[in-house]
């Protein structure tokens, strides 16, 4: 049992820096030293997959054994390219904890703490094996604030208990990440500009002021301001000429560019638009990875019980302008899979656009080189949503799919299962993989995912 | 501390005569209702047991005579329902001492009011952007010749910048020592033409190489460039911000909201607030935090108002751009911006940063931009300086707290002089501020404000609807929605009666023509709409409402029945279980009703749907625009319903009503919608919601507001006024 209150009474630094069940192992660190995973990017669609239903029908999302191999079903064809280079996971469990519920999943996916009360492993990553690029973390969205989204709608977890907001603007993400850093350049970029210098001027005032501020407070308060101390070390590093440390994907990084056809800054919340949205938020992500800017980053379609209308999807097989279908209306297809019902099939369409769009991450990974293979082979690609079977809710044999060499630190090709595991076992697996080997991560887990790493 | 003790013995009267004295003999030993167990209880266990245990949806637990080991035990192995797994061990441990220690009669009774935690309340962007609009205007306005002299959202009338109409900008363009023919501006306002003839906003010739325009343009989000002889497209070197245009340039941008104020906001590109689990208001203090994102936002904004700020100094006919003038701007930009004295040291400190900077100019903007990523700028200080036990904010703080609570801004002039003179800490002084404060014309926005949240209105602006159902429903249209609610409320509010139940009953509205014509009424010229039919009530009668609790083809009973449950009357439900069904499919020949009848008839269903769905049905006859509708598949709509349990879940009662306006009655004169109106309230101006530790001071809040007939503006003095208000622990 675990929970916020207990969290913070460990102190700011237990916020700061992963939850108490976790313990550094070094000699698992020693063991991976040379062979990292570049980077994490976590890739999230809402509402879960078509699984084992209410009736007892077997899922249509999880992989299965083949003549020795893995088998996919037809929901998840278009990763039959990059099948070798996948892990699918069957038994992963997020415990019982709110099971049947949508908020309740989407707090622990990356906490893998009940109720969201435990930074999420995308944060911890980028503050620790991350700290050294010019932005931490990216957190991308598609509409994923619809209509003041906010709170367990999101997936990334800065702080125990606290949510943060994923950048929904594709070009304002792009500006941001390609405006103040001459990327690229793998190191210092020369003599910080008038504009950076009065900003480090700026922060190191404003750091003092914390300092004082920071005094005499509770712990919650001083978790609040360690965060901030933190934003501020991170973006005076960047401003200090720490350049990208790209280089070695083979990418121009000197007149960055990403297509934004489609998407209009004042239609972002559009569902028509939603795809080109998506679409431009992958480039910006790969893009910004490619450059080296940031190691860790999450990609947050929607958000959970969606209202995005995926029948204006125009080109894909879900196109229906004279009816409106939801995504969390589509979910609930009742208790069996039976084609007959029309919130069924489109559900099946929605999730195959989802694994297809993913594949469109891997694809373009792929297509960039990096060291002796492609940027896929030294990224760790994790496809996750928070729950399993969309009708059931269910919190079990969830859908993971971790795609991605980790440059040497994972078994792909395989189909895992190796019986009841927590999901934050994988997590934990994930951070080792990154160069950054936690004991365990979140509630009841054991230790990195047995049978996972190299 | 004597203010803070009279008036505490002055409540604890006065809470002891309001709330249920108990007739037991024990003595209360003062249970701290902010401990581990009560906050799990209230996390896990209060949605169905009740607030203070009374029950509801589940048995009450107040006063029972429960042994705390074997509770443990039952909690481990029972609860919560459905979960059992969730509590157990020192959870159990935890929730079973406060049942047994905490809900007890003789503990629950008020007898004084306790103080909130200590805090740092992170500027919401509404507060950042009327904050730097603020200190900006206490600064000398800046001179000029052309619009070339202000900035990019200003223009110049008089020789003086003058912030722009909301819908208006004048466009400059600077060719220098060329000599174009024409200079016309292309956006996605006016769908890029290639030519003035073609549609672009033609600038005309102006003196020393200017090329000048002004226009109204629709309220949005635009991209537009300038067009030199129709063939070269540049970006706007003025524009505050760029965006890539999918060639390899880039587009500037051009924001325009008439919703925020005039102009430029400087907090438009920050995250948005976090609002958990239900929570509506943008003030979560728990949720606010910095990280390098906002901090990466925060930085453009200082960029830009420090640039204005510099300027509008240098333009002071007395700065002599010496060290004086730098104090001079210290004393105007920093202190006021901390909302607090500086020490020497941090006078010094920005002093200094003026001194080593390459230019006078250059040190007033690195001034200004320390001071904006600031965390004495950036947090509102309820943190106090203790005293005994406790915290009292300082006069600085008071003053601070009281502006931002009403006007959703610094200090003005008169309430800075009295922080810095000590006086506001006197309740009389104090008390006739927040008078003053509230009579005030600024503390409209914020209550119109808190309306927007409160409601859920501001969904309206992006929710979805189907195009082909609802072809007229465009941008326009939803603003004006959206405007119907603030201006609604804060009419009724400061013009009408001022009472909580006019906000319900009320048989007109406030709407543009537009607006009127979709409901099929008429406004008069002062927008005031009479419901002229009947078939509307004050607030349940508002398109920004029945729009955002609706999907985007058809009604949502549940969506409004949940509204109704958790935004008036403040009472929570489980959620469904799993396996629960989606929205049936529409179908042709059957009502919404009829299509959602199996709620009510599926008997896991019904526990909680027949509090939700009694209530939905009712405004079955305004469809998923709001507009009122008789028939629905070919039948006629049955616009009847009953309300389980208003004043409280579990209590059994049962009222009927045939209409909208009675439903609204009911809701409106019920005790529930008042309480709960104090309680949303809280939230809005203290930033957390309300628990078992806050009880006396709702209670005492609840009580006055009964005694003022529901006046809300005296609720919005009373919840200043309010002892915790400027106490912290």
């Amino acid at each position: 049992m675990i929970n916020r209150r207990q969290l913070l009474a460990g102190g700011g630094s237990a916020l700061l820096f992963g939850n108490l069940l976790r313990r550094k192992s070094r000699r698992a660190y020693a063991d991976h030293e040379g062979e990292r995973a570049q980077r994490l990017i976590v890739f999230y669609f809402p509402d879960g997959i078509v699984g084992a239903s209410q009736s007892g029908e077997p899922s249509w999302w999880h992989a299965y054994s083949e003549g020795g191999g893995v088998g996919l079903p037809a929901q998840l064809a278009s990763l039959e390219p990059y099948k070798n280079r996948c892990v699918f996971f069957r038994g992963l469990s997020m415990g019982g904890t709110d099971a049947g519920s949508h908020p309740g999943g989407a707090r622990k996916l990356l906490t893998g703490v009940d109720g969201g009360n435990g930074m999420s492993i995308d944060r911890y990553l980028a503050s620790t094996v991350g700290a050294d690029r010019p932005y931490r973390h990216i957190n991308l969205g598609a509409m994923a604030n619809h209509n003041g989204a906010s709170g367990d709608k999101h997936i990334s977890y800065p702080s125990a208990g606290v949510s943060a907001p994923p950048e929904d603007n594709p070009a304002a993400a792009f500006s941001n990440l390609f405006g103040d850093v001459q990327p690229g350049t793998g190191g210092g970029t020369g003599e910080p500009s008038a504009k950076a210098r009065r900003r480090l001027t700026a922060i190191d005032f404003a750091k003092g002021d914390l300092e004082r501020l920071r005094s005499d407070l509770d712990d919650r308060e001083q978790a609040k301001l360690s965060l901030h101390l933190e934003a501020f070390r991170e973006v005076e590093l960047r401003l200090g000429g720490m350049g990208g440390g790209g280089g070695s994907t083979g990418t121009d990084c000197s007149m960055p560019y990403v297509n934004l056809d489609g998407v209009d800054q004042g239609l972002l919340y559009d569902p028509a638009r939603f795809p080109a949205i998506l679409r431009a938020q992958t480039d910006v992500m790969v893009q910004a990875m490619a450059c080296g800017l940031s190691r860790v980053g999450v990609i947050q379609g929607s958000h959970h019980t969606s209202e995005l209308i995926m029948s204006r999807f125009e080109g894909t097989e879900m196109y229906d302008p004279g009816f409106d279908m939801r995504s969390h209306q589509a979910s609930h297809y009742g208790a069996s899979h039976d084609l007959g019902h029309r919130e069924f099939r489109d559900y099946v369409a929605q999730r195959t656009w989802w694994a297809e769009q993913f594949s469109y991450l891997l694809q373009e990974l792929d297509a960039r080189p990096e060291g002796d293979g492609s940027m896929l082979d030294h990224s760790l690609v994790l496809l996750c949503s928070e729950v399993s079977d969309g009708n059931t809710h269910s919190h079990d044999d969830m859908p993971f799919i971790l795609a991605g060499g980790g440059g040497g630190t994972i078994r792909t090709g395989q189909l895992w299962q190796s019986g009841y595991h927590r999901h934050g076992d994988m997590l934990a697996a994930l951070a080792h993989a990154m160069g950054e080997p936690v004991g365990g991560w979140g509630q009841n887990s054991g230790g990195p995912l047995p049978g996972l790493l190299v | 501390m004597a203010f803070w003790a009279a008036v505490a013995v002055g409540l604890a009267a006065a809470a002891l005569a309001a709330s249920s004295c108990s007739t037991s003999d024990a003595e209360p030993k003062g249970y701290d209702y902010r401990s581990e167990g009560a906050l799990l209880y209230a996390e896990q266990c209060q949605v169905c047991h009740g607030e203070a245990g009374q029950g509801g949806l589940a048995v009450a637990l107040v006063d029972g005579d429960y042994d705390a080991t074997a509770l443990s035990d039952v909690i481990t192995a029972t609860m919560p329902k459905n979960e059992p797994e969730r509590c157990v061990g020192e959870c159990a441990d935890l929730v079973a001492d406060f049942i047994v220690e905490g809900l007890r009669t003789e503990e629950l009774a008020c007898q004084s009011i306790a103080p909130s935690p200590r805090r740092l309340r992170l500027l919401t962007r509404r507060e950042y952007g009327n904050t730097v609009a603020d200190l900006l205007q206490g600064l000398a306005p800046q001179g000029c010749e052309v619009a070339m002299d202000c900035g990019f959202r200003q223009r110049c009338e008089a020789q003086l910048c003058e912030q722009e109409v909301c819908n208006q900008h004048s466009f400059v363009f600077d060719a220098g020592s060329r000599t174009p023919s024409s200079v016309h501006i292309a956006g996605s306002f006016n769908g890029w033409p290639a030519s003035a003839a073609q549609g672009g906003l033609a600038l005309q010739s102006a003196a020393n190489g200017l090329w000048v325009g002004r226009f109204e343009i629709p309220e949005g989000n635009h991209t537009y460039k300038i067009v030199v002889d129709d063939s070269e497209w540049l970006t706007d070197p003025r524009a505050l911000e760029r965006s890539p245009d999918g060639f390899g340039g880039e587009n500037s941008v051009l924001a325009l909201s008439c919703d925020g104020g005039n102009g430029f906001d400087p907090a438009r590109a920050f995250p948005p607030e976090v609002r958990p689990d239900g929570f509506a208001f943008e003030t979560h203090a728990d949720s606010a935090l910095v990280n390098a994102s906002a901090l990466d936002a925060q930085l453009d904004a200082a960029d830009v108002v420090g640039a204005d700020a510099a300027s509008r100094m240098l333009a002071e006919p007395g700065c002599q751009r010496d060290d004086a003038c730098a104090q001079d701007f210290i004393r105007r930009f920093a202190e006021r911006g901390f909302r607090r004295a500086l020490t020497d040291g941090e006078t010094a400190g920005l002093l200094a940063l003026v001194q080593d900077a390459e230019s006078f100019e250059e040190g007033l903007r690195t001034v200004a931009q320390a001071v904006l990523i600031s965390p004495s700028f950036l947090y509102r200080s309820e943190l106090g300086t203790k005293d005994g036990g406790v915290y009292p904010l300082t006069a600085y703080e008071r003053a601070t707290a009281l502006s931002y609570t009403l006007w959703g801004t610094m200090p003005d002039s008169e309430l800075w002089a009295l922080a810095e003179s000590g006086e506001l800490v006197d309740s009389e002084v104090f008390a006739a501020q927040a008078r003053r404060l509230l009579d005030d014309s600024r503390s409209r926005p914020s209550v119109e404000s808190f309306a927007s949240q409160w409601l859920g209105a501001e969904a309206i602006r992006t929710v979805d609807k189907n195009a082909n159902l609802f072809p007229g429903l465009d941008e326009e249209l939803r603003r004006d929605m959206l405007s119907e609610t603030r201006r609604f409320v804060s009419n009724v509010i400061f013009e009408g009666t001022g009472a909580l139940q006019e906000l319900f009953t009320a048989d007109y509205s406030v709407a543009s023509p537009r607006l009127a014509a979709h409901y099929g009424l008429s406004a008069d010229t002062e927008g005031r709409m009479s419901y002229a039919n009947g078939n509307r009530s004050g607030i349940l009668g508002h398109a920004s409402i029945l729009g955002t609790t609706a999907h985007s083809d058809q009604t949502s009973p549940i969506r409004r029945g949940l509204f109704v449950r958790r935004r008036l009357l403040c009472q929570e439900l489980p959620p469904p279980p799993p396996f629960a069904g989606g929205v049936p499919e529409v179908d042709a020949n059957a009502t919404t009703r009829e299509r959602f009848a199996m709620h009510t008839s599926n008997e896991v269903c019904a526990g909680c749907h027949k509090l939700i769905d009694g209530v939905g049905f009712g405004f079955e006859q305004f469809d998923a625009v709001g507009r009122y509708r008789e028939n629905e598949a070919g039948k006629s709509i049955d616009a009847s319903g009953t309300i389980t349990d208003l004043e409280a879940l579990g209590m059994g009662t049962t009222e009927n009503y045939s209409s909208i306006p009675e439903l609204a009655s009911k809701i409106g004169h019920s005790e529930a919608a008042a309480s709960c109106f104090v309680r949303q309230y809280f939230r809005f101006a203290r930033g957390y919601r309300e628990g078992l530790a806050d009880r006396c001071a709702r209670e005492w809040l609840e009580e006055r507001f009964s005694e003022r007939e529901f006046d809300v503006k005296e609720l919005l003095i009373d919840m200043v006024l309010s002892p915790d208000f400027v106490v912290r622990q």
